[in-house]
C-alpha cells in the first residue's frame, strides 16, 4: 500500500525540513530553558558539595549565608568542636566582591577559610592550574571563567593578592564564579573599617571594635553519631540556627531558586504551547495546500482513514524531526550561555513525549479539515 | 439490447430553500447499458456535472432512484453509508484536467484505488502496467505527473479510472483541454474501452465533433434528460 505521507514528504522534502528546523529551533529553546533550570540546581550544589559539611551553624533565626546576612563569632568553632559527636568544625565567610578587571569588574563570591584548618572548600579535582591556598595572607584562587591567569595580581581593599590557583566549574548558587581567599583576608575585606570610618565613629563616641566575625561555622559529624541529634544539641545549647546538608540544600534549591524555577517552568510551558500552536498551524496550512488532492482522493473513493493517516503521520514526522533538530540546536548553543546550562536525557525524553502528544493534538485541525472536505470540490477550478 | 449498467428514475435535484430554491434536475429518467459510450450535453449551468456527481454518489439527489448495475443505491436517500466504497469499486472518474496526485508517480497514481480496494501491490501494479502499456505510456511509470505532457497525463488519468475495473466511467469534459486531434483520439480510446471492457461511459462534452463517436446522446432540456440516437 502506498504510504501517502512518505510520498508527500519526499515530494517537498526541502520545504518540510526547513519547517521542521524552524519548529526545532523553538524546541531547542525549550530544552535550553529546562537546561538553565537544571544548571541553577547544579550551581546551587557546587559549593555545598565541595565543602562537604554535615552541619551549617549560622546566626540564630537566619537561613544562613546563602539566603540572608549571618554573623557569628569566629571562636564559636572552638565551642562547636568540643560538642559530643562533632569531628571537625571550621569558620567560613561568604561575600560578594567585585574583582577589578578591564573593561568592567567581575562579580564573584569570595569564600574565606582557614588554609590550615580541617575543612577546605576547594575541591582539589577542580584545580586545573597552580595550587590551593597555603598562606594566611594575600593569596587567591580564582575560577577560570574570571579570566585571570596564574600569578596575576588582583588589588582588593587595601591589599594585592596573587593568583596561586585556577579552578574550573566553581560557581556560587547564583552562578557567579567562586574565588577563595584566607579567612583572615576575607575578614579584613568584609569586616574591617576604613581609617576614615574609625575616625568618624570616634567623633560620634562609638568605640570601634574589630571582633573576629564569620558568616558560618561548618562541621563534620563523627561516624556513628546522628547528624540530626548533634544539630539538635547545638541548637539547644548554643542558640544558633543549625542546618544539615539536606536542609541547606533545600534552602538553596527550593527557597532561593523557587521563583526562578517557577518563572522558567511557566516560560517553558508557554513555549511548548506556542510550539503546539505553530505545529498545528503548519499542519493546517499543509492540509489546506493539499485540499484539492484530498478532495480528489475522496472523490476516487479513498477511505478517510488513509487520508487521515497521511495527515497524522506527517504531523508526527514533523514533530520528530523538529525534536531532533531542537536537540542538535540546543547542544550546539548551550555552552555559549554565560551561566551553566545542563542538558539531560530525561528532560529531552519528556519533551519528546510532550511534543509527540502535542503533534497528535495539532494534527486534529488537519484531520477535521479532511473529514469536512467535500469531494465535489475536486471538480472544476 | 445490452445489460443495463445505469438506471435513473425521476431524479430530482434542488438547491436552496424558499425564494432561493433552484430546480436543477427535475424528474430525469434514463438508462445506459454496458459497453455504451453516451455523450451528455447541455448548455453551461444546466446541471450536467451535478447529474454526473449524483450518479457518481458524490452529490446527494433530492429524490428519485439510481441503480448502478443491479444494485439500487439511491431511493429518496442513500441506501448505503458506504457511497465512497461504491465509487471506489464500481466507478471510474475522468475529469477535464487530469487531477493526478502530484506527489505520486504515474504507477502509484494508477494503483492507488485498486490498492485501497484491497488488491495486492503486485497484482495492482501488474494491472496498472498493462493499462499503461495499452495507453503507450509504460515507460513513464516511475515519472511524476509534472514530468509528463498534458496528453500523457490525461492518458494516465484514464488508466487510473480503469485500474479498479469499474462498471461505469464518468467523464466530465475529458477533451476540453485538448486540441481536436487529441480529443478525437481520447474519445475513440473511450469508445474502445467501453467495448473492450464492457463498461458504460457517460461523457460530458460541448464538442459537437465528438457526438458521432458516441453511441447515444443524452441532452438536458427543461431540467429533464432526453435521449437521442446519433
Amino acid at each position: 500500500m502506498v504510504n501517502l505521507a512518505q510520498k508527500d514528504i519526499s515530494h517537498s522534502l526541502g520545504k518540510f525540513l526547513v519547517t521542521a528546523m524552524g519548529v526545532g529551533m523553538l524546541l531547542g529553546i525549550v530544552l535550553i530553558m529546562i537546561g538553565v533550570y537544571r544548571g541553577m540546581i547544579v550551581d546551587a550544589k557546587v559549593l555545598l558539595g565541595d565543602i562537604d559539611a554535615d552541619l551549617w551553624i549560622v546566626q540564630e533565626n537566619t537561613l544562613g549565608p546563602f539566603a540572608e546576612a549571618s554573623r557569628i563569632h569566629q571562636d564559636l568553632k572552638d565551642t562547636i568542636r568540643v560538642i559530643d559527636g562533632v569531628a571537625k568544625a571550621e569558620a567560613m565567610t561568604f561575600q560578594n566582591i567585585q574583582l577589578p578587571k578591564s573593561p568592567k569588574p567581575i562579580r564573584v563570591v569570595a569564600v574565606g577559610f582557614d588554609p590550615n584548618g580541617d575543612i577546605n572548600p576547594i575541591n582539589p579535582d577542580r584545580i586545573v592550574q597552580g595550587r590551593g591556598i597555603n598562606h594566611s595572607h594575600y593569596e587567591i584562587v580564582v575560577s577560570d571563567n574570571t579570566g585571570f591567569l596564574l600569578n596575576d595580581i588582583i588589588h582588593l581593599g587595601r591589599d594585592d593578592y596573587k593568583v596561586v590557583g585556577i579552578t574550573h566549574g566553581s560557581v556560587s548558587s547564583g552562578g557567579d564564579p567562586l574565588v577563595y581567599i584566607s579567612l583572615k583576608d576575607a575578614q579584613t575585606l568584609q569586616f574591617s573599617y576604613t581609617n576614615t570610618r574609625i575616625r568618624n565613629d570616634r567623633e560620634r563616641g562609638i568605640k570601634s571594635v574589630n571582633t573576629p566575625m564569620v558568616n558560618a561555622i561548618v562541621a563534620k559529624v563523627k561516624t556513628g553519631y546522628s547528624v540530626d541529634k548533634v544539630a539538635q544539641d547545638i541548637r539547644r545549647f548554643k542558640y544558633k540556627s543549625v542546618y544539615t546538608r539536606e536542609g541547606q540544600k533545600e534552602i538553596l534549591t527550593k527557597n532561593l531558586i523557587e521563583k526562578s524555577s517557577k518563572q522558567i517552568g511557566l516560560f517553558t510551558a508557554i513555549l511548548v504551547v506556542v510550539s503546539t500552536i505553530i505545529i498545528a498551524l503548519i499542519i493546517y496550512t499543509m492540509t489546506l495546500e493539499k485540499m484539492k488532492e484530498i478532495a480528489i482522493l475522496k472523490l476516487l473513493g479513498i477511505p478517510n482513514s488513509m487520508i487521515i493517516k497521511m495527515i497524522v503521520q506527517e504531523t508526527l514526522v514533523l514533530g520528530f524531526l523538529a525534536f531532533i533538530f531542537g536537540n542538535m540546536f540546543s547542544h550546539f548553543i548551550y555552552d555559549k550561555f554565560p551561566k551553566r546550562v545542563v542538558l539531560e536525557a530525561p528532560d529531552a525524553l519528556m519533551l519528546f513525549v510532550v511534543i509527540i502528544l502535542a503533534s497528535i493534538f495539532a494534527s486534529f485541525v488537519g484531520v477535521k479539515k479532511v473529514i469536512n472536505a467535500d469531494p465535489a470540490t475536486a471538480i472544476g477550478g | 439490447m445490452g445489460e443495463q449498467s445505469i438506471k435513473v428514475e425521476n431524479l430530482v435535484k434542488r438547491f436552496g430553500k424558499g425564494d432561493s430554491l433552484v430546480n436543477v434536475i427535475d424528474g430525469a429518467s434514463f438508462s445506459i447499458d454496458k459497453g455504451e459510450l453516451v455523450a451528455l450535453i447541455a448548455p453551461s449551468g444546466a446541471g450536467k456535472t451535478t447529474l454526473l456527481m449524483m450518479i457518481g454518489c458524490v452529490e446527494e439527489p433530492t429524490s428519485g432512484t439510481i441503480y448502478l448495475g443491479n444494485e439500487k443505491v439511491y431511493e429518496n436517500r442513500w441506501l448505503t453509508k458506504e457511497t465512497r466504497k461504491i465509487r471506489r469499486e464500481k466507478i471510474g472518474f475522468i475529469f477535464q484536467a487530469h487531477y493526478l496526485i502530484p506527489f505520486l508517480t504515474v504507477l502509484e497514481n494508477v494503483t492507488l484505488v485498486s490498492q485501497a480496494n484491497g488488491m495486492s501491490k503486485k497484482e495492482s501494479e501488474m494491472i496498472a502496467m498493462e493499462l499503461l502499456e495499452y495507453f503507450d505510456i509504460a515507460d513513464k511509470a516511475n515519472a511524476m505527473s509534472s514530468q509528463l505532457s498534458g496528453g500523457q497525463n490525461q492518458r494516465v488519468a484514464i488508466a487510473r479510472a480503469l485500474a479498479n475495473k469499474p462498471e461505469i466511467i464518468l467523464a466530465d469534459e475529458p477533451t476540453a483541454a485538448l486540441d481536436s486531434a487529441r480529443s478525437i483520439a481520447v474519445v475513440e480510446m473511450l469508445k474502445k474501452i467501453a467495448v473492450d471492457q464492457n463498461v458504460a461511459i457517460i461523457m460530458v462534452t460541448h464538442d459537437e465533433a465528438m457526438y458521432p463517436l458516441c453511441d447515444r446522446i443524452l441532452k438536458i432540456e427543461n431540467k429533464k434528460v432526453i435521449s437521442s440516437e446519433i
